[in-house]
C-alpha cells in the first residue's frame, strides 16, 4: 500500500470526511434541535457579557419571594431581584466558565498526548505517570485546594477546572496517536523527510482533531457542573449570581416556603444546557466516527 | 466563647441525607432524658481551650466554677457554685477571699487513685488558674486575667522558658506562691487584683476559670482535652465525634439546688414550683449536632428533639403574625419561647484601609444608606431591635432613648454626605470588599448590604470564605468591610465596648482596629469603675464618639426565638448561660403519651 499510494493519508481522506461529518450531523434532527439551543445560551450569555441583557440582576424589582407571573416571569428571590435576570447572568457565568476551562484543558491535553503518544519510553511513562496522579487526586478536592489557592472569584474558578480536566483529553489523544503514529501515511511523511515536529502538527495532529472535538464538548459539560458545584459550596463565582449560588439560595427557602421558582429555574437552565450538549456530543462521535 | 457566628446557627454544606440518616434520634424508654441540639460541632472539653459557644454549652455539663449565674434571677448576677458563701471583697474592691465548699468531690474516673474522685480543694482552683496561664496550655482565654492578678503575668512570662509540653506537665514553678493568687487553707482562696474591676465576679463565673483536678490532667495529658473530668452535674457517656454527646447523671453531684429566689413573672409561670431541691432533675441528656437546619427542624416536628430555633425559611410554617405558635404546632404542645439576647449583629470598617480610614464622612454615609429595619425583617423575621452603640438592652448604661444619628435609613442624606466629601454619586471609590462566612444566610446578608450600597452608588463585592480563614484574615487585619457578631461573655457593657478599644486592635477583638485616644482614655476609667451616674456619662459619651467616627455599623440586638415541647419544664432563657439544663424537668409521662397519641 506504501508503494501504491504515496499521497498522504491525512490530505487524502482528511476533507471528505469532514463534509460528509457535517453533512450527517444537519441530518440529524435532534442534533439540530439541541445545537439550537446550544446557539440560543450562547446569544443570552453573550448579550449578558457584553451588559446587553440582565443588567439590574443586583436591583430589587419587587417584594421578597413573588411567585413566577405576568410581572416577574421567573418570580423573585429573598431580596426582591429578578429570578429570570439572575438565570441569564448565571448563563452568562456558566458559558464563561465552559469555553474558558475547556480553552485551557483542552491544549494541555493535546501537548501531553501527543508528546507521549509520539516519543513514547520515558516522556510517555512521565506523561502517564502525571496524569495518573493528577487523575487519582478526588476531582473536587483538587479544584477547592486550587480555588483556595488561587483566591476565589471567576477567575480562580477557570483556572481550576482548566487545569484539572485536561486527563481525559490527554489519554484519548495519546492513545490515538500510538495507533496513527504506526499508519502509512506518517510512514510516507518520514520517508520524504518531514521533521517530528511538522509531521506531529500537520499530520497526525488533524487527524486526532475529530477526537478532541468530542473531548472539548465533554470537558465544557463537566466544566460547567463544577462551577455550579463550586459556587454551590460557596468557594466559586463570588459577588454575582451563578447557577450554583442561586440553588444553594434556593435549598433554604425551597422547603421552608415553598419558594420553588428560583430552584427550578437555576436547576432547568443547566440542565437545558447540559442535556443539548450531550444530545449534541452524541451526534457528533456519531457523524465523526469514520467506521460508522 | 467570644467570637458567635453572624447568625446563631452555622448552616454548612453538608449531605443532607447523611446527617439526617444518622442524627435520627431513637424513641424507645426514654424516661428522664433531655433531647436537645448542637449546631456547631463541638471542638473538645478542655476548659482552657473552649472558644465557642457550643463547647462552652457541652463542658458547662460536666465541669464548675467558683461562682455562676443566677437562673432566674433578674438583672444578671453571680451566686456561688463551688464556693461556699459569695466572695467577701475587701474595701478597695481588689482582694477576694473566697471559701470553697467542703465535702465536693471530683467525678470518679481512671485518673484517681483506686478510682474513686477526691474532695475539691482551694489549691485545685489556683492549680486550675496557673494550668490555663501557662503558655504551653494555649488558652484562648489568657485575655480574661491578662493584667488584672497581681503576679500572674509575671508567672505567664516565667511558664514561656519551660520545656514544651509532652515534658513536664506539673513543673515546680506550679508550686511556687503567685501574689495575687493563692490558696491560704484547704478551703479558702485569696486573690488579688491590679484594679478593682467591677465585672471581676463574672470572670470567675466564665468557662475558662473552671476547676478541673491535676490528676486528669497528667493521667490523659494531651487527651484530657477529651476526657473531662469534674464536680458538674453529668458525666460525659458518650461522643460520637460530629454526631452526638450523651451525658449522665453524676451520682456523686449533691451540692447543686433549685433557685429560690426568682422574678414575679416566674413564680407566675410556675417556675418557683421547685424552688430548693437537689439538681438535676434530668437522668440523661442527649445533644445531638445538626448542622444542617432542615433535618434538625424535620426531627424536631416529629418530637425526636425537645426544642429546635425556627429556621427563617420555616419561620411562616411556625409562628404566627401575632407572635404566637401555629395551631397545628401548639396541638402537638409546641411553645414559643423568646427572650432578648446580650448581643451585637454589626459591620466593621477596617481603618488600616486607607479610604474607609481616612474618610469619616464615607463611614456615615454608608452607615446612613444601610436599611437594618429591612435586614431584621429579611433574615431575622423580624426578631431583633435595631442597634444604635454596640451596648444590648438588658446592661448597664443601654439607653433605648439614646439615638445614634447615623444608625438610620435615610440615603439622601448619605447621598449629601457622599458629595461633601468629594466622592458624588460614589465617583472616585474603588470597589470594597465585604467579607463574611461561607453560608447562604451570611451571603445573602452580605448581598443585601451591597444593594443598599448600590442606592448611593458605593460598589460593594462580597466575598465569602470559611470560619478559620475569616478569623485569620481579621487577625492579619487583610479586609475592608466585615460582619461581625458579639454575644456577652459577662453581662457588663465593657464586653462591648472592648470592642472598639485601641489597644485591642487585631489580633485582639477591635476588628476596625479603630483607634481614639479620647474614647481608649474613657474605657480605662469606666472599665473599673463601680455603676452609677457617672460610669453612665462616660459610656453615653463613648457612644457619641462612636456615632460620630462611625468605626462599625451598629445593625441590631437580636431576640432568641425558640421552640419547646410543653414537656420540657422549669426553662427560662438566659443571656450568659447557654444550656442551663442542670435546672430542666422533664414531665416522661406527657411526652409519652403526646408521642403515643401522634402515632395513632
Amino acid at each position: 500500500m506504501q508503494a501504491t499510494n504515496p499521497i498522504p493519508a491525512a490530505l487524502a481522506v482528511d476533507r471528505p470526511m469532514r463534509s460528509r461529518a457535517l453533512r450527517k450531523l444537519l441530518r440529524d434532527k435532534l442534533a439540530f434541535a439541541a445545537l439550537a439551543v446550544i446557539v440560543i445560551y450562547a446569544i443570552v450569555g453573550l448579550l449578558a457579557l457584553f451588559h446587553l441583557a440582565a443588567t439590574h440582576y443586583q436591583d430589587s424589582v419587587g417584594p421578597a419571594y413573588t411567585a413566577p407571573g405576568a410581572k416577574y416571569l421567573l418570580g423573585t428571590d429573598v431580596l426582591g431581584r429578578s429570578v429570570l435576570e439572575r438565570v441569564v447572568h448565571g448563563t452568562r457565568i456558566a458559558l464563561v466558565v465552559g469555553f474558558v476551562s475547556t480553552g485551557i484543558a483542552i491544549p494541555i491535553g493535546i501537548l501531553f498526548g501527543l508528546l507521549a503518544g509520539f516519543f513514547r519510553k520515558r516522556v510517555d511513562d512521565f506523561i502517564v505517570w502525571f496524569y495518573t496522579t493528577v487523575d487519582s487526586i478526588p476531582y473536587i478536592l483538587l479544584v477547592l485546594a486550587l480555588a483556595l489557592i488561587l483566591g476565589k472569584g471567576l477567575v480562580s474558578v477557570c483556572i481550576a477546572i482548566g487545569i484539572t480536566s485536561w486527563v481525559g483529553a490527554c489519554r484519548v489523544v495519546r492513545g490515538e496517536v500510538i495507533k496513527q503514529k504506526e499508519l502509512d501515511y506518517v510512514q510516507a511523511a518520514r520517508a520524504m523527510g518531514a521533521g517530528n515536529a511538522r509531521i506531529l502538527i500537520l499530520h497526525i495532529l488533524p487527524n486526532v482533531m475529530h477526537l478532541v472535538l468530542i473531548q472539548a464538548s465533554l470537558i465544557f459539560v463537566e466544566a460547567v457542573k463544577s462551577e455550579v458545584i463550586l459556587s454551590y459550596l460557596g468557594v466559586g463565582v463570588q459577588g454575582e449570581p451563578s447557577w450554583g449560588v442561586m440553588i444553594d439560595d434556593a435549598r433554604i427557602e425551597l422547603i421552608g416556603r415553598g419558594a420553588w421558582w428560583q430552584f427550578a429555574s437555576a436547576t432547568g437552565a443547566m440542565f437545558l444546557l447540559l442535556l443539548a450538549f450531550n444530545v449534541f456530543n452524541d451526534a457528533l462521535r456519531d457523524a465523526l466516527d469514520p467506521k460508522s | 466563647m467570644p467570637y458567635r457566628l453572624p447568625h446563631r446557627f452555622r448552616p454548612l454544606a453538608v449531605l443532607l441525607a447523611t446527617a439526617f440518616l444518622a442524627c435520627t434520634p431513637s424513641r424507645k424508654n426514654l424516661g428522664s432524658t433531655y433531647r436537645g441540639v448542637l449546631i456547631s460541632n463541638i471542638k473538645n472539653f478542655d476548659p482552657a481551650l473552649v472558644q465557642d459557644q457550643y463547647s462552652s454549652m457541652c463542658q458547662f455539663q460536666v465541669y464548675e466554677t467558683l461562682l455562676e449565674y443566677k437562673y432566674l434571677a433578674r438583672p444578671y448576677d453571680v451566686q456561688p457554685c463551688l464556693a461556699s458563701a459569695a466572695p467577701a471583697i475587701s474595701d478597695s474592691g481588689k482582694v477576694f477571699v473566697i471559701r470553697i465548699k467542703k465535702g465536693v468531690e471530683f467525678a470518679d474516673d481512671a485518673c484517681f487513685p483506686g478510682g474513686k474522685g477526691r474532695e475539691v480543694k482551694a489549691a485545685d482552683f489556683v492549680y486550675s488558674i496557673k494550668r490555663m496561664c501557662d503558655v504551653r496550655t494555649q488558652t484562648t482565654g489568657w485575655w480574661i486575667f491578662d493584667g488584672k492578678v497581681v503576679g500572674l503575668d509575671a508567672f505567664r512570662k516565667a511558664t514561656e522558658s519551660l520545656p514544651p509540653l509532652p515534658e513536664q506537665y506539673h513543673p515546680a514553678l506550679y508550686d511556687g506562691e503567685v501574689e495575687g493568687l493563692r490558696a491560704l487553707d484547704d478551703t479558702t482562696v485569696r486573690l488579688e487584683l491590679t484594679k478593682p474591676y467591677p465585672y471581676f465576679k463574672y470572670i470567675l463565673a466564665m468557662p475558662y476559670a473552671a476547676v478541673v483536678p491535676h490528676e486528669a490532667v497528667e493521667y490523659y495529658r494531651e487527651d484530657f482535652m477529651n476526657h473531662p473530668v469534674g464536680t458538674g452535674p453529668f458525666l460525659l457517656k458518650e461522643w460520637r465525634r460530629g454526631l452526638r454527646l450523651v451525658f449522665e447523671r453524676n451520682p456523686k453531684y449533691h451540692h447543686g439546688f433549685y433557685p429560690t429566689e426568682g422574678m414575679p413573672e416566674d413564680s407566675a409561670e410556675g417556675l418557683l414550683a421547685d424552688a430548693g431541691k437537689p439538681l438535676p432533675f434530668l437522668d440523661r441528656v442527649e445533644l445531638d449536632i445538626f448542622e444542617e437546619l432542615q433535618p434538625m427542624w424535620l426531627n424536631f416536628l416529629r418530637g425526636n428533639l425537645d426544642n429546635s430555633i425556627i429556621p427563617k425559611d420555616n419561620y411562616a410554617e411556625a409562628v404566627t403574625p401575632d407572635k404566637s405558635v401555629r395551631g397545628d404546632l401548639a396541638a402537638k404542645g409546641i411553645k414559643l419561647f423568646r427572650q432578648k439576647d446580650l448581643d451585637l449583629v454589626y459591620m466593621c470598617f477596617n481603618f488600616e484601609d486607607p479610604v474607609l480610614g481616612k474618610h469619616k464622612r464615607l463611614r456615615q454615609a454608608m452607615s446612613l444608606a444601610f436599611d437594618a429595619d429591612q435586614a431584621v425583617e429579611l433574615f431575622y423575621n423580624g426578631r431583633g431591635v435595631r442597634a444604635h452603640s454596640p451596648i444590648p438592652p438588658g446592661l448597664f448604661g443601654y439607653d433605648p432613648a439614646y439615638k445614634n444619628p447615623h444608625a438610620r435609613y435615610d440615603p439622601e442624606a448619605a447621598k449629601a454626605l457622599l458629595v461633601q466629601e468629594g466622592f458624588p454619586g460614589g465617583k472616585g471609590l474603588p470597589e470594597f470588599e465585604y467579607l463574611t462566612v461561607a453560608a447562604s444566610n451570611y451571603r445573602q446578608m452580605g448581598e443585601h448590604f451591597a444593594q443598599c450600597m448600590a442606592r448611593i452608588g458605593v460598589k460593594i463585592k462580597v466575598s465569602t470564605c470559611t470560619w478559620p480563614e475569616y478569623l485569620s484574615r481579621l487577625k492579619q487585619k487583610k479586609v475592608q468591610i466585615i460582619a461581625g457578631a458579639w454575644g456577652a461573655d459577662y453581662p457588663d457593657p465593657e464586653n462591648f465596648l472592648q470592642l472598639l478599644y485601641g489597644p485591642n486592635e487585631s489580633p485582639g477583638e477591635n476588628n476596625a482596629n479603630y483607634k481614639n485616644a479620647e474614647y481608649d482614655s474613657l474605657y480605662r476609667e469606666m472599665a473599673i469603675m463601680q455603676d452609677g451616674p457617672e460610669r453612665k456619662a462616660k459610656i453615653r459619651r463613648m457612644q457619641d464618639i462612636l456615632a460620630e467616627d462611625c468605626p462599625m455599623i451598629p445593625e441590631i440586638h437580636r431576640l432568641r426565638e425558640l421552640l419547646i415541647y410543653d414537656w420540657v419544664g422549669d426553662h427560662r432563657g438566659h443571656a450568659v448561660l447557654d444550656a442551663p439544663i442542670k435546672y430542666y424537668r422533664i414531665d416522661a409521662a406527657l411526652r409519652r403519651s403526646r408521642l403515643e397519641g401522634r402515632g395513632k
